[in-house]
């Protein structure tokens, strides 16, 4: 039985941009493909409300989300861009940051470490975060939102700076979240979508200004 | 005035004019440096000149006939062409930003000097000698401030639009994400005010002491005005740019708490 998560109607952004309806199910590794430029990015920030469409709903567990308190609905569907943003300080320190940011109780170091060891970083957490390399740093902040243990995660691109054998362990270890949390992923590696549950793939859909009605 | 005044006068005109030859030194230094600022440096020397004469004939006949429609007039005049370059200088921010800052700007510069003129030098408020230059000071260097303050935010905002959208995207609050660019900004727009005072006195002795001292007055006088004037410059600069950009950051976001940048 699938349960509804997330249902796009009517949805047209500005610059044109238009989506099919589409319906996405909690529970599931949703993995959404298309040629660049057809929308991916925008239909994750549509999801997590950063992004207001110019017509049509996006709704979420079956209420617009638009009528949802805009941090409440952050809080509970996190989005990890592609390019993440890291405080020029330690990994722990990146944890006590961003939690104290979003006035959450302080992360136990244990709580810190086992994140890690989830993700595949052998760094102590006193290591500077400027010494990571990119898809390291990727994965710290990965396990700073899986940490804060959303409903949904929606992640853009998670493996594009990855090698092959720790692109397969994130999509190992999303698949696992995805029993207990909802994952929506823009991936292009095609060799991950045996991890999929469903697949949305999006094709570019223009629009001109008299399409708007 | 005699023949041997205007001769006197004009020999005076033609002695201050040779400062004019030290800014070819400017422009020979922009020429080496291959900035190309020499016409913008030219047009700026032109217009302070003009202005400035403008301004000694305006205020001549104000202190001759001094009246506060003519002193109102005239800080009506001065304010709104330092709010002008003010909003100017920072196109890309939204305009709800800008008309904040304006209005801040305007209270917070009538404001000190209402205080200077009453409360320190306890004159008439209408006193153009007094209302002219002190409004005019603090309009200016406010107006530095905030061209500094408004540049310093737009640009941390530019650069740093990846830590803006991750933490909007993470949730949360765009108060606390605009506050660090928010604090840098007030404080690299307090840094000229608060380095001139540090070397007041001793490193550098500001213009408007050294106007006063070659104009005659006792240097306790000037010292005396010159303090209480660089301590109302600290104070305009200090709250309008605080208030400005405080009130200003809410217009930087909308009811779904999204940041426009």
């Amino acid at each position: 039985m699938k349960n509804t998560l997330f249902s796009l109607r009517n949805i047209r952004v500005r610059g044109g941009l238009a989506y099919p309806d589409t319906d996405i199910y909690a529970h599931r590794l949703t993995v959404v493909t298309g040629k660049s430029g057809c929308g991916k990015s925008t239909m994750l920030a549509l999801l997590n409300g950063t992004l207001d469409p110019e017509q049509g709903t996006v709704s979420y567990k079956g209420k617009d989300i638009r009528k949802t308190a805009p941090l409440e609905l952050r809080h509970e569907i996190i989005l990890v861009p592609q390019k993440i943003w890291l405080f020029p300080a330690s990994i722990e320190e990146n944890f006590r940051e961003f939690y104290r940011l979003l006035e959450r109780p302080q992360p136990n170091a244990q709580t810190i470490r086992s994140m890690l060891e989830k993700l595949g970083i052998d760094k102590a957490p006193d290591t500077a975060c400027t010494e990571l390399s990119g898809g390291e740093r990727h994965r710290v902040y990965l396990s700073v939102c899986l940490s804060l243990k959303p409903e949904v995660l929606l992640l853009d691109e998670p493996t594009a700076a990855l090698d092959h054998e720790n692109a397969r362990k994130l999509a190992e270890l999303l698949k696992q979240y995805s029993e207990k949390q909802s994952i929506v992923m823009v991936c292009h590696d095609q060799s991950l979508f045996e991890y999929a549950d469903e697949h949305i793939h999006l094709e570019k859909q223009q629009l001109s200004a008299k399409d708007f009605s | 005035m005699n023949i041997t005044d205007i001769e006197s006068h004009a020999l005076m005109i033609l002695q201050f004019l040779s400062i004019y030859l030290l800014l070819f030194v400017v422009m020979l230094i922009l020429r080496a440096g291959k900035i190309y600022k020499s016409r913008e440096l030219f047009f700026s020397s032109v217009m302070m000149t003009l202005q400035l004469i403008l301004a000694g004939m305006i205020l001549t006949y104000l202190f001759q006939n001094p009246h506060p429609l003519f002193c109102l007039a005239y800080l009506i005049l001065m304010i709104s062409l330092a709010t002008r370059r003010i909003l100017a200088k920072a196109p890309a921010l939204p305009k709800p930003f800008l008309f904040r800052v304006a209005l801040v700007f305007i209270a917070a510069a009538l404001f000190v000097s209402a205080y200077f003129i009453l409360i320190v030098a306890r004159e008439n408020l209408f006193n153009p000698q007094y209302l002219i230059p002190i409004t005019g000071m603090l309009t200016g260097n406010a107006m530095t401030g905030f061209n500094i303050a408004l540049k310093t935010l737009h640009d941390q905002l530019k650069t740093n639009a990846d830590q803006i959208s991750c933490m909007t995207m993470l949730g949360v609050h765009p108060k606390k994400i605009l506050h660090p660019f928010i604090n840098n900004a007030l404080e690299t727009a307090l840094i000229p005010t608060i380095n001139s005072m540090v070397s007041m006195g001793i490193i550098i002795l500001p213009g408007m002491l050294t106007g006063q001292i070659l104009a005659g007055a006792l240097p306790n006088t000037a010292i005396l005005y010159q303090v209480s004037i660089t301590i109302a410059i600290c104070v305009t600069v200090a709250l309008s740019v605080y208030l400005g950009l405080h009130l200003g950051q809410y217009t930087l976001y909308g009811r779904n708490l999204q940041i426009r940048l």
